[in-house]
């Protein structure tokens, strides 16, 4: 592929890696497996790049095609030792203006979206990246009205876990 | 305000130990190879494509070179009747599989991805089913001819303590044939359900976990 798709792709990329950062972060619970995963998202953007035509945003195809290989095409390397680098629930937010009682409650609902299954993650993630029902429902293939309901269930399981 | 909104009002602003990578190490990351489960799909359809089509051959060869004349036993239309509507059999599974595969693409629905990997899948399960049943009647076909005419097996029923025992070895021998090519089938029918089970836990998984919101 030529040098200058791989510039524009790579530049795009760097640009919202954030959301794959943040993507890792839900599906995997070590550093390295984190990048494990990073990199086979990388891989698959850059595969199907050539057929991304812009339609979309990069951001919304990159929403699909990451979430897609998390779930789906993503295979835990099972040879790999585990290793603890990250907390598993950490949250951390930018501005500490928060307060202690405010950050341990963030910290305790990361947590508890880090116990839901792989497509409820996926549910929230878009949920939380503020996309609305119609762009969820479509991202993951089912209807709108089955987005909606799915997502009151998510919201009483969460508060269920963190209220036991 | 719920529980979950609370953590969106403050989604944006995370931040984590994890490292921003570079250009430099993004760039470097594009020349890695896949490890996911489509990548693997193919591999093991490759594999199984492979291993029947040299199956095939060998047992060709194998014929040809035997001190039986299989063929001639068998009758020539017979013999190379199966083994075209075997082949074409075979390369109607790859254009199968070839159009499958190409439908799967990481940018769909996350539905309509599951779906096309297990349609794929489908196809292969339905090749080594096509393989199996196909080695079973073939092979029985051919035992079924070919026993009877098998020198060592007509010198041992010519013996004399033999006499009027023909037709129960006939029939020995026959199943005898059929439970080894049974098993040769369960094994190959395990060790493929355990392949495509390990690859595709998970995906089945979650697609009964996708499918279930319908209801």
């Amino acid at each position: 592929m030529s040098k200058k798709l791989e510039k524009e792709f790579v530049k795009q990329l760097n640009e919202n890696q954030n959301i794959v950062h943040k993507i890792c972060r839900l599906y995997t619970n070590d550093q390295h497996a984190h990048n494990d995963l990073f990199q086979e998202v990388t891989v698959q953007l850059w595969r199907a790049y050539p057929k991304f035509r812009g339609d979309s945003k990069f951001s919304t195809w990159m929403y699909r095609v990451a979430l897609n290989t998390a779930i789906t095409l993503y295979r835990k390397s099972t040879r790999r030792v585990k290793t603890q680098d990250y907390d598993s629930v950490q949250f951390k937010i930018e501005d500490q203006q928060e307060d202690d009682e405010q950050m341990e409650q963030l910290t305790l609902l990361y947590g508890a979206v880090k116990q839901l299954n792989d497509i409820e993650k996926a549910l929230v993630f878009l949920y939380l990246e503020d996309k609305n029902y119609r762009e969820i429902a479509e991202t993951m293939g089912i209807t709108e009205v089955n987005a909606r309901v799915k997502m009151n269930r998510i919201k009483t399981k969460l508060t269920k876990i963190i209220n036991p | 305000m719920d529980q979950l909104d609370i953590l969106k009002k403050n989604w944006q602003s995370q931040t984590s130990d994890t490292p921003h990578f570079s250009t430099e190490q993004l760039k470097g990351l594009l020349a890695h190879k896949s490890t996911g489960i489509v990548k693997w799909l193919f591999i093991i359809a490759m594999i199984e494509f492979f291993v029947f089509i040299i199956l095939g051959v060998i047992s060709h060869f194998y014929n040809q070179s035997s001190d039986i004349d299989v063929i001639g036993i068998m009758g020539k239309p017979f013999y190379y009747g199966t083994s075209i509507l075997h082949y074409t059999v075979i390369i109607g599974f790859i254009y199968l599989f070839y159009r499958n595969y190409r439908n799967i693409s990481v940018a769909q629905p996350t539905r309509s991805l599951m779906k096309n990997i297990l349609k794929t899948r489908r196809t292969m399960k339905w090749y080594i089913w096509y393989n199996l049943i196909y080695i079973m009647v073939v092979g029985m076909i051919g035992m079924t001819l070919v026993i009877p005419n098998d020198p060592q097996i007509v010198a041992l029923m010519n013996r004399p303590e033999m006499a009027g025992k023909e037709t129960l070895m006939y029939f020995v021998f026959l199943g005898v044939s059929f439970v080894v090519f049974l098993l040769i089938c369960i094994v190959m029918y395990l060790i493929y359900l355990l392949i495509y089970g390990i690859l595709l836990k998970r995906l089945n998984r979650n697609y009964k976990e996708l499918k279930r919101m319908e209801v």
